[in-house]
């Protein structure tokens, strides 16, 4: 115990050489997810447009039209009301897949990379199992048994990101298992649990928390992937991701019905990871060495 | 070193037959069958029911893997009903050109990603970092079938430097051949960049601020060689862990991507497999993708122990 | 025209014919060239036995490399292929083809009657359970009288029979019976015709290469020396290949409406369109509250703003459908009893109903099922009426639509030229396609009459008056005349007609 609290009296003692200020970006990505998700929890009560009533003689109507500020799809909806209700669904998504994905390969890996010998084999074997198993098959059945459904696509997604975390989880686990920290403490007598949550999750987190931010792009382009294919969120719940497609097929004509969904998700997974390395920079003092 | 793959290609075989095993299991689960499939509007539940015997779809599910297995064991791998071909035929017809389309996107990408990841992780924090930062998620929020379309009005329509669609065998035109993969490839490269962009620089960051980077610099190292003999590998755990997941994928085919430009590869012929519930085919496509999967991941565990000394391998 | 006279009409018609196609003019056909055409699905194969119907890309393939008895002439009628004329009893159910001589499949071996009896008794026999007899469910069969004379023995009469050839579909394409026999499960994909091409290379997923047949019995034909199918699946970079070159001729359907008229606006393009028999429609499970009431169901049609949907989906490209023939059929109706379009009345009937109407409706899981499927229930919404989607795959169809799990399901009268088979598949009582569940004794009898006579008047009245009844009772609805396009380079000359949305090229060639 002593050696390590001492690395931690010297690591705060050196002086922080970059200025532990919340930039401008940090300021507005906070307000853009705070925007954007309050919009969509309050989504039934603002004065906006119905997402699904159609306007068939307004079909893609471009921005600043009468009474569709944002102009409408191709098949008369309002657009600004779709990427509202959109960005609910999206979020909601793409926030609690991987949150799913994070939970169990999380776990699964940094256990995998710890205990080593055959629970890491399993560990492995098992992913690379869920790796090579054909996802669509796996869509599809769960599409056929349990519907269609927000939370189904959720689960799904949520499913198929845990290889990913898990052999990340693992990879960064079996870096940290051989260094000072975890011979010491193992010296020191922690027991296994002690070492596994003291010691290595906290190092573990950060570049887990690192592929969250990532996965939480991905998952909202996943899913719209799967709209392509007629396995997202089912119609006429719109999403980001599925307006994107239906926007592909409108290109030339009405090009903002792809850029603007396009648009949004980027500004809000900008977001996100501006948050986010902002916090591991507050947290993490230690410039760079070079 | 011996005793390690001795012992990885013990573990092979259980995971094979895991994963053809699953797909089995969960893929008879799906409503419809090929009999059903086959007989269209014409499947009567008479019809339906000889057909499968005579197809052999109505014995139980254990029997029917059982004799899938003991074929493959015998190096059969079985013949689509639907359409007469061996499985080997077609499979071995479309797997190049899915591997070709892998190995270059995958390439590409790294090649794009990695001298971008450096720079990010050296200048973290700059006006050139936040943009290729805005730059990766920009184009993430772009997916590959909006890519695709865009890069085929520009390149194809418009200027015609490249074709559309197609692809032509190696063999038969090695130039026709690299062209026809160039717009599919980079799709794939545009797709998978930002994230391995943006795992490398988070790993080099934290590497950066090690101690012994800091021992390097104060050794008079020149700046350029601590970065890519020193600080580089160690970086790389991420990188190489989930450029390995999603070669594993394309090995799967990139269905999306073959659509599009109508490239004859293992995606559409999974996908065709699994919505026709054409079996024998979407095992032994499954087959192949597992054994690929599990001879990437060998070499990325490989990588580990190279990039990193501090992993040795195992420990009772 | 009284019906002897129609009846030595119709067999003096194909004499005339092929005289006339002796002596026709050629339109300056250039000879020479290579022709790439682009099509939506992949082709599984060409054995009957083992893909059961071939659909619109095989159709296309098929046109080229093999032939049927008939084909349909620029005026819709038949005109000979591999028979020179033909002739029926009184009562016509017996139908006699005097065949072509000196015709031979591209493997050599000749082609006569022997073969054309092969292929049907191949098609028909119960053990091979082939998907494709029960559209020859109506031939009892076919033998071959001597080498070049083949009779067809029908159950109930055709007046059309030589019509009902035309299509080059799994039923009356005619392939090598030597191929069949020695080639066993490969034959799927090693097929042999006797056609103008010949398949030189065929790689899965990618392209089918057909070269010019040297031992072709007609001299003057083919004029391409090469034709290459390419399937395209992606409507934008199908479209997109047309622009840049990469191909010559490409499919498409109404709801690629923008590529359509930006064809149209480019003049190196140019786009063919054909409207025939038929239509898009949906069935309505007759025997699922609150289906069940009729009232519901016509408030259904009602509710629907066909010029609406049209507008919505394929920028009015879409013609609205009333009755389950189609502008293309040789019926045309001075009343079939349509229901109009109401809204307002269609709300009153729910309201009468009085219960709240729900359900659900079957879509296929891809671009154009869903933009269909959000349209209907944003106008049923209107009505008051909630429907939910539900999209399934399409292997997941047949059977759904097989079991009857299902409220209402889209489905196509496809363009034929006779409206007897798919009228008695859809409609008769005891059919197992009757999707409906509906059963009608009027109706029933309708049909029968249908078919009893040969007189075409009286067929269109019985037709008619079923159109009456089926518009009535709203068991089936009819949403959009059956479309076809082709969009094309302007230098690519001699495609006819699109008949059941067949690209024929090959009699094509390149100005």
């Amino acid at each position: 115990m002593a050696v390590l609290e001492l690395e931690n009296d010297v690591a705060s003692a050196a002086p922080a050489s970059r200025p532990r200020r919340v930039g401008i970006l940090f300021v507005g990505s906070v307000a853009w997810i705070a925007v954007i998700g309050l919009a969509g929890i309050f989504a039934d009560w603002l004065p906006i447009q119905s997402p699904t009533d159609m306007d068939l003689l307004a079909k893609r109507a471009p921005l600043f039209s009468p009474g569709h500020i944002l102009g409408t799809d191709h098949l008369g909806r309002d657009e600004l009301s779709r990427l509202i209700y959109g960005g609910r669904v999206s979020l909601l998504v793409g926030l609690l897949a991987p949150v799913i994905g994070v939970l169990i390969g999380g776990c699964l890996g940094m256990v995998a990379g710890y205990f080593r010998g055959r629970l890491e084999t399993f560990a492995v074997g098992g992913v690379d199992v869920l790796l090579a198993f054909p996802p669509l098959v796996f869509v599809l059945a769960v599409t056929a048994f349990m519907g269609q459904s927000v939370a189904n696509i959720t689960i799904v997604i949520g499913v198929l990101g845990i290889p990913a975390f898990t052999r990340v989880a693992r990879a960064v686990t079996l870096t940290l298992s051989e260094r000072e920290f975890v011979t010491a403490a193992r010296a020191l007598g922690a027991t296994h649990s002690r070492i596994l949550i003291r010691e290595l999750l906290p190092n573990v987190a950060l570049p887990l928390l690192a592929f969250f931010l990532l996965a939480v792009a991905v998952t909202i382009v996943v899913e719209g992937a799967l709209s392509f294919l007629g396995l997202g969120v089912p119609p006429p719940t719109a999403s980001w991701g599925s307006m994107i497609g239906e926007g592909r097929e409108n290109l030339d004509i009405a090009p903002w019905l792809a850029f603007l969904p396009a648009g949004f998700m980027f500004l809000t997974v900008l977001a996100f990871n501006i948050v986010g390395d902002t916090l591991r920079a507050l947290t993490d003092p230690r410039p760079g060495a070079l | 070193m011996a005793k390690f793959i001795g012992r990885r290609l013990v573990y092979l075989l259980p995971v094979l037959l895991a994963v053809t095993l699953l797909t089995f299991l969960v893929a008879s689960l799906l409503p419809g069958d090929l009999a059903s499939t086959i007989l269209g509007d014409q499947a009567t539940p008479e019809k339906v029911a000889a057909l499968r015997a005579q197809m052999g779809l109505d014995l139980p599910i254990w029997q029917r893997y059982g004799i899938w297995l003991w074929d493959v064991l015998h190096g059969d791998l079985g013949r689509s009903f639907r359409t007469g071909e061996t499985v080997w035929d077609a499979v071995t017809a479309r797997l190049p050109v899915s591997l070709e389309l892998m190995v270059i996107g995958v390439a590409l990408a790294l090649v794009i990603s990695i001298p971008l990841a450096i720079v990010c992780a050296v200048k973290s924090g700059s006006a050139l970092d936040r943009f290729f930062t805005g730059l990766a998620f920009g184009k993430l929020s772009l997916p590959n079938y909006m890519v695709a379309i865009l890069l085929i009005y520009l390149f194809a329509v418009e200027l015609n430097w490249l074709p559309a669609t197609g692809w032509v065998p190696f063999a038969e035109d090695p130039l026709a051949n690299l062209k026809s993969f160039i717009l599919p490839a980079l799709t794939i490269a545009f797709a998978e960049w930002p994230v391995l962009m943006r795992v490398l620089r988070s790993d080099m960051i934290a590497t950066l601020q090690e101690d012994y980077i800091a021992m390097a610099k104060a050794k008079g190292l020149r700046p350029a060689r601590i970065l890519l003999v020193h600080a580089l590998k160690p970086s790389s755990l991420t990188l190489v862990t989930v450029a390995g997941i999603n070669i594993g994928r394309l090995i799967g085919g990139a269905l999306i991507v073959e659509t599009i430009f109508a490239l004859p590869g293992i995606g559409r012929l999974l996908v065709g497999a699994i919505y026709a519930r054409d079996f024998i085919i979407l095992q032994g496509v499954v087959l192949f993708v597992a054994l690929g999967f599990v001879m990437v991941n060998f070499i990325v565990d490989m990588l580990y122990a190279v990039l990193d000394p501090r992993i040795r391998h195992g420990r009772a | 025209m009284t019906s002897i006279a129609s009846r030595l009409f119709k067999i003096m018609l194909p004499l005339a014919a092929v005289a006339g196609v002796a002596a026709s003019p050629a339109l300056a056909q250039k000879k020479g060239g290579t022709l790439t055409v682009g099509v939506e699905l992949d082709i599984a194969g060409f054995d009957p036995l083992k893909v059961g119907v071939y659909d619109t890309s095989p159709n296309i393939a098929a046109s080229l490399f093999l032939e049927q008895l008939t084909r349909l002439g620029d005026d819709g009628k038949p005109k000979p292929s591999l028979a020179l004329s033909w002739s029926a009893s009184e009562d016509y159910k017996v139908w006699t083809y005097k065949l072509r001589p000196d015709v031979k499949f591209s493997d050599g071996t000749p082609f006569n009657a022997e073969a054309v009896a092969y292929n049907f008794n191949r098609q028909k026999d119960p053990k091979n359970n082939c998907r494709c007899a029960f559209y020859i469910a109506n031939t009892l069969s076919v033998e071959a009288k001597d080498d070049l004379t083949v009779v067809y023995t029908l159950k109930d009469p055709a007046v059309n029979h030589p019509a009902l050839l035309t299509r080059p579909d799994q039923n009356s394409t005619i392939h090598s019976p030597t191929a069949i026999q020695t080639k066993g499960d490969d034959y799927n994909r090693n097929p042999v015709g006797t056609g103008p091409f010949v398949i030189k290379s065929w790689t899965a997923g990618d392209r089918m290469v057909l070269e010019k047949n040297p031992g072709y019995w007609d001299k003057n034909k083919p004029n391409l020396d090469r034709v290459v199918l390419r399937p395209l699946p992606d409507a934008q970079s199908r479209f997109a290949s047309l622009v840049s070159g990469e191909t010559d001729v490409v499919w498409a359907d109404e709801y690629e409406a923008d590529n359509i008229a930006r064809a149209r606006k480019n003049n190196a393009l140019k786009v063919l369109e054909y409207v025939g028999s038929g239509a898009g429609v949906a069935a309505i499970n007759t025997k699922v509250p609150p289906l069940d009431d009729v009232r519901v169901r016509q408030a259904l049609v009602m509710g629907l703003d066909k010029k609406k949907i049209s507008q919505a989906l394929t920028n009015g490209l879409a013609r609205p459908a009333t009755n389950p023939y189609g502008e293309g059929s040789w019926v045309k109706c001075k009343d079939d009893g349509a229901l109009p379009t109401d809204p307002k009345k269609a709300a009153e009937l729910i309201k009468e109903y009085g219960k709240p109407v729900q359900f659900k409706m079957l879509f296929t899981a891809t671009p154009r099922g869903r933009a269909t499927s959000q349209v209907y229930q944003q106008l049923w919404k209107q009505i008051g009426v909630d429907m939910e989607i539900e999209q399934v795959d399409q292997a997941t169809f047949p059977p759904r639509a097989f079991q009857r799990k299902f409220d209402i399901i889209g489905w196509r009268i496809v363009d034929f030229p006779d409206p007897d088979v798919q009228m008695f598949a859809n409609f008769y009582s005891k059919s197992p396609l009757n999707l409906a569940n509906y059963t009608n004794p009027e109706l029933d009898k309708l049909l029968e009459e249908s078919r009893a006579t040969p007189d075409e008047g009286r067929r269109t009245e019985a037709y008619c008056a079923i159109s009456r009844l089926l518009n009535k009772e709203a068991t089936w609805f009819w949403v959009f005349q059956n479309s076809y396009y082709a969009m094309t380079k302007a230098k690519v000359q001699g495609i006819p007609k699109l008949y059941g949305g067949v690209i024929d090229v090959s009699n094509a060639w390149l100005d």
